[in-house]
């Protein structure tokens, strides 16, 4: 440190009188310090040490509540519509030993129809659920309602039976596809690629039911409007 | 042994009210003198003290010791001083009343050594507002050159001359006595 004072320069500025602040003005301005103290500013970086936990456990437990919840609706919005599928008309009741298939009743009790069977879903709830489903719901509506018209009760529970186990496709393969014109539709209707839905429409045509076929076919269009059928399958679904 | 300064103002920006007190009572003197030589009246010198104080307040959460604390201060006070001649120009500091230093009981004595402090008082009243506050920041609140550059937003060479030409001056009006 360069030192540029002068001995005598200093020693008369020293002898300048020393003043001082007043009393007052200091009390004000060391109470206007105790009171910034007191009210302190946010943290401009971001928290340390145990604080630095509480956002990601924050942001992960409202994940984990918005997926519990969603979920949940959706469990929700299933439950009336596979209730109503499997709900019986009267017709249908009068005949339960012929229709059942016997593989289905104690095979798999999958939640939701259990959840549907406490909540004692009946054709009243069926309709009401019919009529709440959203249109990608139903589909498997349409499906049995083409059904209903030209199925036997039999056709029409297993249709039930198979969109209540929509989420198992391959629960599909198991079935014979020489079977039931129904059992086919319902098929077709839950059929996972056009390819197959048309192969299961063809059958329906090589084995006559053409009233079955063509609602099945109307189906598919619904289903895959876009999509370009080969001349050479065209010729196997259409109307002869 | 005293905190240092820094080390102060930084509990103060945590917290410590008492750190606070501390730093203010170890500067308010030296403060004040430097405002109150660059102005004109007694109550601007108070209220232009007050608002240094307050800016070291508000400013605390912005503190860093990347230098002394005291040439932060200065240079806070600088601004207000720099507001201050902006608005109004620089003035004299009235030192006529205040008593002159000395333990003489000779009358004519008193009366002499009072004079050559308001000649004194004049030179330094005279001297040009940037070598007045070159020579204050020096004597008064004790910074170096390179410190006076940085609180007066000036480099070490011009500082230095100022400072240079406050003292030569001074020393000129003592060698009239």
């Amino acid at each position: 440190m360069t030192d540029e004072r002068d001995p005598k320069v200093s020693q008369r500025y020293r002898e300048l009188a020393r003043e001082e602040p007043p009393r007052e003005l200091d009390a004000g301005i060391l109470a206007a310090s105790r009171r910034a103290a007191e009210t302190r500013l946010a943290p401009l970086v971001p928290p340390t040490g145990r604080r630095r936990w509480y956002f990601p456990v924050a942001a992960a437990a409202i994940i984990t509540l918005a997926v519990a919840v969603t979920l949940h609706m959706e469990r929700q919005q299933l439950d009336p519509e596979f209730s109503g599928l499997r709900s019986e008309p009267p017709e249908a009741k009068k005949e339960p030993a012929a229709a059942a298939p016997p593989q289905e009743s104690p095979a798999k009790p999958t939640a939701p129809r259990e959840f549907a069977r406490e909540r004692g879903g009946g054709s009243r709830n069926s309709q009401a659920a019919k009529r709440a489903a959203p249109p990608a719901m139903s589909q498997h509506s349409q499906a049995a309602d083409a059904i209903q018209q030209g199925g036997s009760a039999g056709a029409r529970r297993e249709f039930g039976a198979r969109a209540d186990e929509s989420s198992q496709p391959q629960a599909v393969a198991r079935e014979a596809p020489s079977g039931a014109p129904a059992r086919l539709l319902g098929q077709v209707a839950k059929a996972q690629s056009p390819e197959a839905a048309l192969e299961r429409i063809a059958e329906l045509r090589r084995q006559g039911k053409h009233d079955e076929a063509d609602k099945a076919l109307a189906e598919f269009r619904r289903r895959y409007p876009d999509y370009r059928i080969a001349a050479e399958m065209l010729k196997k679904i259409e109307r002869p | 042994m005293e905190a240092p300064d820094e080390q102060l103002m930084l509990a103060y920006r945590d917290g410590n009210a008492g750190a606070f007190e501390t730093l203010y009572l170890r500067h308010r003197q030296r403060v004040f003198r430097f405002v109150l030589r660059g102005v004109k009246s007694r109550a601007t010198a108070e209220e232009l003290f007050q608002e240094i104080w307050m800016r070291v307040i508000e400013a605390r959460e912005r503190y860093t010791p990347q230098a002394r604390f005291t040439t932060w201060l200065y240079t806070i006070a600088h601004h207000r001083m720099v507001d201050h001649w902006r608005r109004g120009g620089l003035s004299l500091v009235e030192l006529d009343e205040q008593d002159p230093p000395g333990d003489s009981p000779d009358p004519a004595r008193q009366l002499e050594a009072r004079e050559a402090l308001a000649r004194f008082a004049q030179a330094l009243e005279a001297l040009p507002v940037a070598q007045r506050e070159a020579f204050l920041l020096h004597e008064e609140a004790g910074l170096s050159i390179a410190e006076i550059a940085a609180a007066t937003g000036s480099n070490a060479q011009a500082a230095k001359s100022r400072l240079r030409y406050a003292v030569a001056k001074l020393k000129a009006a003592l060698e009239h006595d």
